[in-house]
This record gives C-alpha cells, sequence and structure tokens, in this order.
C-alpha cells in the first residue's frame, strides 16, 4: 500500500467538509493529511467547468486535498463514496 | 402570494403532492404546527414515538413508492427520529424529516432542546439542509424532495431554526417548477456497451441465476423484470428486499437466497456460472464469506450507485443507471438477437436446480398439522395466513425468527408488499410501518407478522391506531423469546441463554390490545389455529390482535454456516449440515 493523494472539489457550503471527513471515518479508512481552500484563481480548474459544463465563481467551491494509504480497491471505493457526497462536484487521485 | 415562514414549508409540502406527514408536536415546532392546523390537504398523524413517525412514513414509502413525510421537535423530538431515519437509509427509502431547531441565534449556546441534528444524523442521510433563512425554504424543499427520491433513494433531514418559520414575517412564496443540482447527477440511462456486454454474456452463459433485491424494487422494475424472464427464462433468486420483485408462485422462482435463504436459491448463486444482479448489493447476508462467493460466476451488476459495484463482489460487466432503464435496453437487444440464445443450453442446469429442491425445499404443508398434542409451529401461522389471504395482502415484519418465517413461507407476486428493515433489523419497525401502508391502501389487507419482543419496542402505536382507525391485523407469533438471538446462543454458545427469556414478565397482550379499544384474540392450539385467524381476518373494521404461542424452540433453517463458510455451507436443520 502506497500513499496516495485525493483531490475534491465541492460546493464552500457549510457542512460539506465534514461530510467528506466524515466519510472517511465511517467507512474505516485513515485520513494523514488533510488541506482545503477556497478557489479563487480560477484558471486552474477550466477542466472541472469543462467536465461538468458549468461556469465557477471565485470563492464559490473548495478544493481539498486529502492523503491516505490505501490499495487500489479500496481507492476506487473511497473515492465513489466521496462522488455520491451531494456536495461534490468532483473526486480524483492526483497522479 | 406572501406566506410565512412556517406557511411557506406547509404549503412546499403540498406542492410536493404529500397526503400524510407523520409527527409529534414540540416547542421549536410550534409554529410549523400551526400551519398544519390551518390547512386540509394534508392530514397530519400524531404517533405515541417519534421511532413510530419515521417507520410509519417508512411504510407509507415502500407501499407507494411515494416519500414518506415526517415533522419533528428538537432535541429528544428530533433524536427519538434517529432509529427510523437508520433504518430508511440503510434500505435505499425516500423520506423527508422535518426537525424543529432552536432559534439560530440560540444555536450552539446548548439552548433548551438543543440537538446538532445534522451533526447527529449525517452518517445515516442521503443529504440533509438547515434552513439558514426563511426566503430559501420553497428551494430547499424542492431539493430535498428531488434527492430524496431519485438515484438511489434516501432519507433526507432539514432542519428548521424556529425563528425561520416566524409568523409574522412575509415572504413572496412561489414554488420552484425545476430543480438542477450542479454536483448532483445521478446515472440514469446505461451505456450501450455495457448493455452489450451484458446480453453476449447472457447468451453464453449454461449456469445463469438472476439476483434481484430492493433496488430493483425502488426502481419500479418488477415488470421489466418479469418481460426480460419471459425472453430468457432462467431461475431468479430475491433477497429479503427485493421478494415480490418476481413473482414467488413463478415456476422459476428459486425462493429468498441467502442467510436464510432456500437450499435451491443458495446452491444454484454458488454453482452458477452468470450471476445477473438487478439492484442488489452483495450483503454480507447474502454472500458469507466474499472469497469463497459463487467461485465460477461472472457477474453482471445493474446499480444506480456507483458505490455499490464492485464493493464487496467484483463485477466483471458493471451497468450504471436506473435499473428499469437498463433492463430495457437488455431486453430490446436481446429480443434483436433472439435467434442466438439457445434456451436447451440451460436445461441441464433447470434439472439440477429442480433435484436440489427437491432434495432439501422448504416443507410447505406444515399449516396441515392439526393435533393439539404438538405445539403449533410458527411456519404453519404464516402458511395460514398466506392460505387465508390469497397471498394478496400488505406484510409488514419486525426482526427474529418471525421475519424469517414470514419471508420463507408468504410468497410474494408482487413488488412492495413485503414491508420489512432489512438492512439495518430495527424490531419495533412493523407496527408504524403497517399504519404507514394501511393509511395508504385502506381498502388493501395490512398484516403485520411480529414477535413478542419486537412488538413492545413500538407497541405504544396502537394507541395512534385507535385514534385514526386503522384495521390492520397484528399476528404475534410468541415464542415467549428473543427466539432469533437464542437460536444464535443454541448454535454457538452452549445453549446459555443469556438476556434472551424474559421470566414470565410478558403481558397479556390481548387484555393489552382491549385497553386500547381493539379485538385480542388467543390462540394456543394447533385445532384452534386456522379458524381464529379466519376469524381476526374477517374483522374488517377492527384492528385485530392475535397472539399465538408457537414452539419456542423451533428454528429457522436453512442458515448459511458462518464464520468461514460459503453460499454452499448450510444448517439444513438441528443436526444436518450440507
Ligand atoms: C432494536 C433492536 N435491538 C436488538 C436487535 C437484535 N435482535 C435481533 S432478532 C432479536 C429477537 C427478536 O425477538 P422477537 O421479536 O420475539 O422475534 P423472534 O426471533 O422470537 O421471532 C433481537 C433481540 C435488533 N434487531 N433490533
Ligand atoms: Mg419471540
Amino acid at each position: 500500500m502506497i500513499q496516495r493523494k485525493l483531490s475534491v472539489i465541492l460546493e464552500n457550503k457549510p457542512g460539506a467538509l465534514v461530510r467528506v471527513v466524515g466519510l472517511f471515518h465511517q467507512r474505516g479508512y485513515n485520513i494523514e493529511s488533510l488541506h482545503v481552500d477556497p478557489v479563487e484563481d480560477l484558471n486552474e480548474y477550466r477542466f472541472v467547468e469543462e467536465k461538468l459544463n458549468i461556469n465557477l465563481k471565485e470563492g464559490e467551491v473548495s478544493h481539498l486535498i486529502i492523503a491516505t494509504t490505501v490499495n487500489d480497491n479500496l481507492l476506487r471505493q473511497i473515492l465513489r463514496q466521496i462522488n455520491k457526497l451531494i456536495d461534490v462536484l468532483m473526486a480524483e487521485e492526483i497522479k | 402570494m406572501k406566506l410565512a415562514g412556517n406557511d411557506m414549508l406547509i404549503q412546499s409540502l403540498i406542492e410536493e403532492g404529500v397526503e400524510y406527514i407523520f409527527g409529534y408536536p414540540g416547542g421549536a415546532a410550534l409554529h410549523i404546527y400551526d400551519s398544519i392546523f390551518k390547512q386540509k390537504e394534508m392530514e397530519h398523524i400524531l404517533v405515541r414515538h417519534e421511532q413510530g413517525a419515521t417507520h410509519a412514513a417508512d411504510g407509507y414509502a415502500r407501499a407507494t413508492g411515494k416519500p414518506g413525510v415526517v415533522l419533528v421537535t428538537s432535541g429528544p423530538g428530533a433524536t427519538n427520529a434517529i432509529t427510523g431515519i437508520a433504518t430508511a437509509f440503510m434500505d435505499s427509502i425516500p423520506m423527508i424529516v422535518i426537525s424543529g431547531q432552536v432559534a439560530k441565534h440560540l444555536i450552539g449556546t446548548d439552548a433548551f432542546q438543543e440537538t446538532d441534528m445534522i451533526g447527529v444524523s449525517r452518517p445515516i442521510v442521503k443529504h440533509s439542509f438547515t434552513v439558514d433563512s426563511a426566503e430559501n425554504i420553497p428551494e430547499i424543499v424542492k431539493q430535498a424532495f428531488y434527492i430524496a427520491t431519485s438515484g438511489r433513494p434516501g432519507p433526507v433531514v432539514i432542519d428548521v431554526p424556529k425563528d425561520t418559520t416566524a409568523p409574522d414575517k412575509l415572504f413572496e412564496f412561489k414554488y420552484p417548477n425545476k430543480v438542477d443540482i450542479r454536483s448532483y447527477k445521478p446515472p440514469i440511462e446505461p451505456d450501450p456497451k455495457q448493455i452489450e456486454r451484458a446480453v453476449d454474456a447472457i447468451i453464453e452463459s449454461k449456469k445463469p441465476v438472476i439476483y434481484a433485491g430492493g433496488g430493483a424494487i425502488n426502481s419500479n422494475a418488477s415488470e421489466e423484470l418479469r418481460r426480460l424472464n419471459e425472453i430468457l427464462d432462467f431461475p431468479v433468486t430475491n433477497t429479503l428486499m427485493g421478494l415480490g420483485v418476481y413473482p414467488a408462485t413463478h415456476e422459476r422462482f428459486l425462493g429468498m437466497l441467502g442467510m436464510h435463504g432456500t437450499y435451491q436459491a443458495n446452491m444454484s448463486m454458488h454453482n452458477a456460472d452468470l450471476i445477473i444482479a438487478i439492484g442488489a448489493r452483495f450483503d454480507d447476508r447474502i454472500t458469507n464469506t466474499p472469497k469463497l462467493f459463487a467461485p465460477n460466476a461472472k457477474i453482471i451488476h445493474l446499480d444506480v450507485d456507483y458505490s455499490s459495484v464492485s464493493k464487496i463482489i467484483e463485477a466483471n460487466i458493471a451497468v450504471f443507471g436506473q435499473v428499469k432503464n437498463s433492463l430495457k435496453e437488455m431486453i430490446k437487444l436481446l429480443e434483436a438477437k433472439k435467434e442466438l440464445i439457445d434456451s436447451k443450453k440451460i436445461i441441464p442446469w433447470k434439472k439440477q436446480i429442480s433435484d436440489w429442491k427437491s432434495q432439501h425445499g422448504l416443507n410447505h404443508e406444515m399449516h396441515l398439522c392439526e393435533t393439539d398434542e404438538q405445539p403449533i409451529m410458527p411456519q404453519a401461522v404464516v402458511q395460514h395466513i398466506y392460505n387465508i389471504t390469497k397471498g394478496k395482502a400488505f406484510i409488514t415484519s419486525d426482526v427474529g425468527q418471525h421475519q424469517m418465517f414470514a419471508a420463507q413461507y408468504y410468497h410474494f407476486d408482487e413488488p412492495r408488499k413485503w414491508i420489512n428493515s432489512g438492512g439495518l433489523g430495527t424490531m419495533g419497525f412493523g407496527l408504524p410501518a403497517a399504519m404507514g401502508a394501511k393509511l395508504a391502501y385502506p381498502d388493501d389487507e395490512v398484516i403485520c407478522i411480529t414477535g413478542e419482543g419486537s412488538i413492545q419496542m413500538c407497541i405504544q402505536e396502537l394507541s395512534t391506531c385507535t385514534q385514526y382507525n386503522l384495521p390492520i391485523k397484528i399476528i404475534n407469533i410468541n415464542n415467549e423469546a428473543l427466539g432469533m438471538v437464542k437460536q444464535w446462543q443454541d448454535m454457538n454458545y452452549g445453549g446459555r441463554h443469556s438476556a434472551s427469556t424474559y421470566q414470565s414478565s410478558l403481558p397479556n397482550f390481548v387484555e393489552l390490545a382491549e385497553s386500547y379499544g381493539h379485538v385480542g384474540i388467543k390462540i394456543e392450539k394447533n385445532s384452534e389455529l386456522k379458524s381464529g385467524l379466519e376469524k381476526a381476518l374477517s374483522i374488517k373494521d377492527r384492528l385485530v390482535f392475535v397472539d399465538v404461542y408457537v414452539d419456542p424452540n423451533e428454528h429457522v433453517y436453512p442458515m448459511l454456516v458462518a464464520p468461514n463458510g460459503s453460499l454452499k455451507d448450510m444448517w439444513l436443520d438441528k443436526e444436518t449440515k450440507t
């Protein structure tokens, strides 16, 4: 098992972050590090707009980076669980 | 139209077509209750405990496919609702729970009856909302109903601080007619490539089994499943949650699978070369030891929830989408490829399955025993109910041996008629769930098959049944013990019955029912069983509580051998293992 970094784009709404973080505990996964910022410079996030066919505004979404140590199967499961959260726009592994 | 927050909330529910709201009042919800009083479109059902409200709304939802709606106050009202929310969550039942909350300026101050309901319920809801401002109520309600009912359904909590429902501030009310949540797009139509792969695998298979679960019922896919199998004529098994989605009296039906599944269902799954999973999630009660599950089977998995696929058992072919739509597409393609389907190929497999069934199938003749030297068998009670109601009743159940006997011996030919807590296994579910089903279908027979342990967990709802005149039938399969617990203690703990009996502390259920204004009937002998049940079910305008004393030593079989067993490893009776 190796450490992986997950990138999660979610709505910058009260309660959205804790749903992602809570999920790790509920499903028995461990968080090794966590970093979150509201997205101010949208230029780096055009791919999100393209993929979901939406327009983002400054500060409207947050970018969360989580490090965790899991195998491939579990990683896929975690990503699917995170993506299922209503406030999450996108979750993927940072390669 | 200008409305205050409380009226906007109620008007929004009316716009959603809500007929019944199940609830219990208290300080933080009083503005909302005042709005309920002023309208006539919706009926409020006052339960006797908030757990009852959630299960009743849940029973209504399971029977109708429409979301159940609950209203509770803050603090203890909200926490009392938790078990019912978790029950609905585990079985993917659409439900809206509106919880009162202390006023916004008091949040975080440990105010009277303040509980962080959003926090407490977070792991057991599909989503939740806090009303931050009264103006947002219509939009929040619209989104809540959409989220609860679309994709994989589930409960949604709306926490409503008291000040947002104040009657003295008016807002322009317009209920949104569209909803779009950019971060929530559940799959609807399947990928045609996956449909093609699935159909090819189906055509190649020699030992196929269709395994359908609660998701197929949630997606209203029963008709499509039947049509699919008119083409294929494959053996079909249902999970505990899926019973009724395929007709139990159909020749191809194997019975339920899993922990207490039939011998032929479990053997077919274990030996299959192809498993077509339809809205089922390979729960641990189904797979037994996942590593040993169906060693030679290719898996096709149809589901609306990405995270349910390849979670426990790797799917070879995953078909994401509403399973109703996925089945429609499969049917279309199979019809186009009809000449490639060789029905002769699976004849030996069908023969094998019918041999399994005749070797160790369930005994369907236990109701024939009429001698009073022998105790009443619990299975016979269910068989009689099935015969008397001709299989047409709604059956709700609780949790334990009686639940398994009901699942095994009442043969459901239609979806939504079998209403039980499969995922969470919540004792206390059966009676309130029956109330919800009866309100939805007042002209149908609604029967709660329960145990003397489970019924006492929500027995206060007998009073609600009196108030709203709900003539349900309660069949209490009384083995004077927490039978399922006792069975495990018999099998795994040397028969040490730790805390699973009551030492003659049971109430007189007949008198108890009568004191609520209902009819009570006690049955203790085989010779009285059929006539007693017939009498109970012939009373149409009263709630009847039938207390049937059964053999306290009976176990539920088959039962999977665990841990470390596969689906072919079963106890067939107290002495015999496969
Ligand atoms: C709320 C709750 N508590 C505990 C359990 C564990 N449990 C499962 S079955 C059972 C016994 C149920 O007894 P009864 O309702 O009399 O049914 P029987 O098995 O005797 O038919 C218990 C305690 C549960 N499922 N739900
Ligand atoms: Mg019992």
